[in-house]
C-alpha cells in the first residue's frame, strides 16, 4: 500500500519539486551554523554592502550578513511552521476524534465552536491572539498562528471518523471487547492518518506566510534576530531607496518554501485519494493521468 | 423549513457568541493603554474606571456595549483619551471594504477566465501557465508582493505613489458615504472616480492574487468535472457549439462550488488586507487595528475593530449562502 502511493508521489513531477524545495530548506534550517558564513547578529564592518565574496548576499542597514541571516531564518520559519502545526494537531486531532466518535452534545459545542472561530478572518484572529500573548515573540507567533491553524484540522479529523466509524472492521473490534480508547488509538486514528497528512503539509505552507505577516506587522521577534518576515519589514523601510535587491533573498525564501509545502500538499492528497484528483475527460480529450489535477 | 430561513435563524446566535468572544479580548488583554496613560497617578485611574464603568460585571459591560452599538452605534471611547471610536471605525471599514471588494471583483474575473480557459485546454502550456500562477498567487506573502510592485510600478515606471484615498484637494462635500470609488460614478464626478481608482489600483492588485489562486483552481476542477457529465455530452452530440455548451450549460453548473470558495475567500482578503493597507498605507481598518489598537494597546479599537471585519464577513457568507438559492433551484425548498 505505502510502497504504491510513494510511486504515485514520485510520479508527479510538480511533488517531487515540491518536495526538494522542503528539503533543501530543512537542510538549510539543519545546517545554519555550518552554512552561515558570519554570525548574523554580529555587525560586520560594511553597511548595506552589495554581493561580494565576503559577504555574498551583502550587509542589511544594520551591517548584518543578509546570507547568514538567511540561513538562520530558514531554521526560525520552520522551526515556528512546524510548531504552530504541531500545536493545531496536537489541540484539533484529539478534538475532531472526541466530535467524530461521540457525536452528540460533544460533537455539537465542539462544532459550535469551531463555527465561531471559523467566523474570525485568519489573519485579524492571530493578530488578536499575538496582542492578547502579550510580548511579541516567536512564542507568541506560534500560539497565534497555532489556535488559527486548529479549527480545520477538527473538522477535518470529525469527517474522517464519520466515515470509518461505520466501517466492519471498527464494528469487529469492537466485538472483539477494544475500549474506546484502544478503538480510537487503534482502529479509528491509523484510518484517518491520510487527510490529516495532507492538510498539515499545506497548513505548514500557511503557517510560514501567516507568522511571516505577523512579523512584518511588528508582531513577531525583536528586530535583529535573523526571521525572514523581519528581514522583511527591515527592507519595507529601505523601500524606495537605493538598495531595493535585498527585497529579494528573504522574499524569495519565504515563496520558494511556500510553494514547496504546497506543491508537496497536493502530490499527498493526490497519491491518496485519486478520487480528489480525478478529472472526467473533457470533450474529444484524452483521459488524463490521475495525478495531474490540482483540486482546490 | 427553508434553506433561506434556517441560515438566517442560524446567523443571529453566531453574531451573539462572536461578539461575546470579542468582549471577552477586553478583559484578558495585558497591559492596556490606560495603564501607561495613568501610570504617575493611580488613584486616578480608578476614578476613570469608575467613571467608565469598566468594574462592572462582565455580562453587564457586554450588555452595554452591544446595546450602544445597536441603538445608537457607539463602539466605546477610546482607552487613551476618552474620544469615540465609532465614526473612525467605520470610516476605515469603508476604506478595507472597498479595497475588499475591488480586489475579489479582480479576483473573480481573472479567476473565472484562467479556471476555464485552463479547463477547455487541459495539459496544454495553457493549463500549466495558468496551474502556475494559481500556484504563486498562494506561495508568494502578499505583504512582499505589494513591495514589488511599489518598486516597479512607483521607482521603475514613475507612477506616482500616494497614501491616500483620494487625492486630498478634491471637494468631497455631498458624499453620503465612505465609499468612495462606488459613489462618485453615481453622482457623476469622474474626476474623484478617476482619482481614487488610480490610489486603489496597486493595493486591489496586489490583494487580488490570494483569492484569485483558489478560484482559479476551484473553477478549473468544478468545470473539469462538469464537462465530463452526460448532459456536456448529450448538449454537444445534439449539435450545440463548444463555447455554447461550457458557457451556458457547464458554467451555470461549476458556478455551485465556484460561489462557495469565493464567499470564503472574503473574510480571508479582510484579514490579508491588513498586510497589504500596512504596505501600501491605505488608510484602512487592518492597519488602524494593528496600529492604533494592537501596538498602541488601545482596547476600544481592538474589540470594536475585529468586531465589524468579524460581523461583515459573516453577513457576507450568509448572503452568499442565499445566493445558492437563486443559482441552484434545488436548494430552494428544504434542503
Amino acid at each position: 500500500m505505502r510502497g504504491r502511493r510513494l510511486k504515485v508521489l514520485l510520479r508527479n513531477r510538480a511533488a517531487v519539486v515540491g518536495a526538494a524545495l522542503v528539503a533543501m530548506m530543512a537542510l538549510a534550517a539543519l545546517g545554519a551554523d555550518l552554512l552561515a558564513t558570519h554570525d548574523p547578529e554580529t555587525r560586520q564592518q560594511v553597511f548595506r554592502a552589495p554581493p561580494s565574496s565576503e559577504h555574498w548576499l551583502g550587509t542589511d542597514e544594520n551591517g548584518f550578513d543578509v546570507w547568514s541571516r538567511l540561513v538562520h531564518g530558514a531554521r526560525a520559519s520552520l522551526l515556528t511552521a512546524l510548531s504552530a502545526v504541531g500545536f493545531a494537531l496536537l489541540v484539533g486531532v484529539p478534538l475532531g476524534l472526541a466530535a467524530g466518535w461521540y457525536g452528540g452534545i460533544v460533537d455539537g459545542v465542539l462544532m459550535r465552536v469551531v463555527d465561531v472561530l471559523l467566523a474570525f478572518p485568519s489573519v485579524l484572529l492571530a493578530v488578536a491572539i499575538a496582542a492578547l500573548a502579550g510580548k511579541p515573540s516567536l512564542t507568541t507567533v506560534v500560539f497565534a498562528v497555532g489556535v488559527v491553524l486548529a479549527p480545520p484540522f477538527v473538522r477535518q479529523v470529525r469527517a474522517a471518523v464519520l466515515q470509518v466509524r461505520a466501517q466492519e472492521y471498527v464494528t469487529a473490534a469492537r466485538a472483539l471487547g477494544a475500549t474506546d480508547a484502544r478503538l480510537l488509538w487503534r482502529t479509528v486514528l491509523p484510518n484517518c492518518i491520510a487527510p490529516i497528512l495532507v492538510l498539515a503539509t499545506l497548513s505548514t505552507g500557511i503557517a510560514i506566510l501567516d507568522a511571516a505577516g505577523l512579523s512584518f506587522l511588528g508582531l513577531g521577534p525583536p528586530e535583529t534576530s535573523p526571521e525572514w518576515g523581519v528581514m522583511l519589514t527591515k527592507a519595507f523601510r529601505y523601500l524606495l531607496h537605493a538598495e531595493q535587491w535585498i527585497l529579494l533573498p528573504p522574499g524569495l525564501a519565504i515563496s520558494l518554501t511556500v510553494l514547496g509545502f504546497n506543491l508537496l500538499g497536493d502530490g499527498l492528497r493526490d497519491a491518496y485519494d485519486p478520487r480528489s484528483s480525478y478529472s472526467p475527460p473533457a470533450a474529444g480529450a484524452a483521459p488524463p493521468p490521475a495525478s495531474s489535477t490540482k483540486g482546490a | 423549513m427553508s434553506h433561506a430561513l434556517r441560515r438566517i435563524l442560524v446567523t443571529g446566535p453566531l453574531l451573539v457568541a462572536v461578539s461575546l468572544c470579542v468582549f471577552a479580548l477586553s478583559a484578558a488583554l495585558p497591559g492596556d493603554a490606560a495603564s501607561s496613560r495613568f501610570e504617575k497617578r493611580p488613584q486616578l485611574m480608578e476614578q476613570w474606571r469608575k467613571a467608565r464603568g469598566l468594574d462592572d460585571p462582565f455580562v453587564e459591560r457586554w450588555w452595554r456595549y452591544v446595546t450602544g452599538i445597536v441603538t445608537r452605534g457607539d463602539f466605546d471611547r477610546s482607552h487613551l483619551d476618552d474620544q469615540p471610536v465609532g465614526g473612525e471605525l467605520v470610516a476605515k471599514l469603508q476604506a478595507t471594504f472597498e479595497l475588499t471588494l475591488v480586489a475579489l471583483l479582480l479576483a473573480i474575473l481573472l479567476g473565472l477566465a484562467v479556471g476555464i480557459l485552463s479547463a477547455c485546454f487541459p495539459r496544454t502550456p495553457i493549463d500549466y501557465a495558468g496551474n502556475l500562477v494559481a500556484l504563486c498567487g498562494i506561495s508568494v506573502p502578499v505583504f512582499w508582493l505589494g513591495m514589488l510592485m511599489i518598486v516597479f510600478f512607483v521607482n521603475t515606471l514613475g507612477f506616482e505613489f500616494s497614501s491616500n484615498r483620494y487625492d486630498p484637494d478634491l471637494d468631497l462635500r455631498g458624499f453620503a458615504t465612505g465609499l468612495v470609488l462606488l459613489e462618485a460614478p453615481l453622482r457623476g464626478r469622474f474626476d474623484v472616480f478617476a482619482s481614487a481608482a488610480k490610489n486603489l489600483m496597486l493595493p486591489a492588485l496586489a490583494l487580488c492574487t490570494i483569492p484569485m489562486a483558489v478560484i482559479t483552481r476551484m473553477s478549473r476542477a468544478a468545470m473539469l468535472e462538469e464537462m465530463g457529465k452526460d448532459y456536456a455530452t448529450t448538449a454537444r452530440a445534439k449539435g450545440l457549439r463548444r463555447r455554447t455548451v461550457v458557457l451556458k450549460h457547464v458554467l451555470r453548473n461549476a458556478l455551485i462550488p465556484i460561489t462557495t470558495i469565493t464567499g470564503l475567500q472574503f473574510g480571508g482578503l479582510m484579514g490579508g488586507a491588513v498586510l497589504t493597507e500596512t504596505v501600501f498605507s491605505w488608510p484602512g481598518l487592518g492597519r488602524y487595528i494593528v496600529e492604533r489598537g494592537v501596538q498602541a494597546r488601545d482596547t476600544p479599537i481592538i474589540v470594536g475593530g475585529i468586531l465589524l471585519v468579524s460581523t461583515v464577513f459573516i453577513l457576507v457568507n450568509l448572503a452568499v449562502d442565499l445566493l445558492y438559492g437563486v443559482i441552484d433551484p434545488r436548494l430552494r425548498r428544504g434542503g
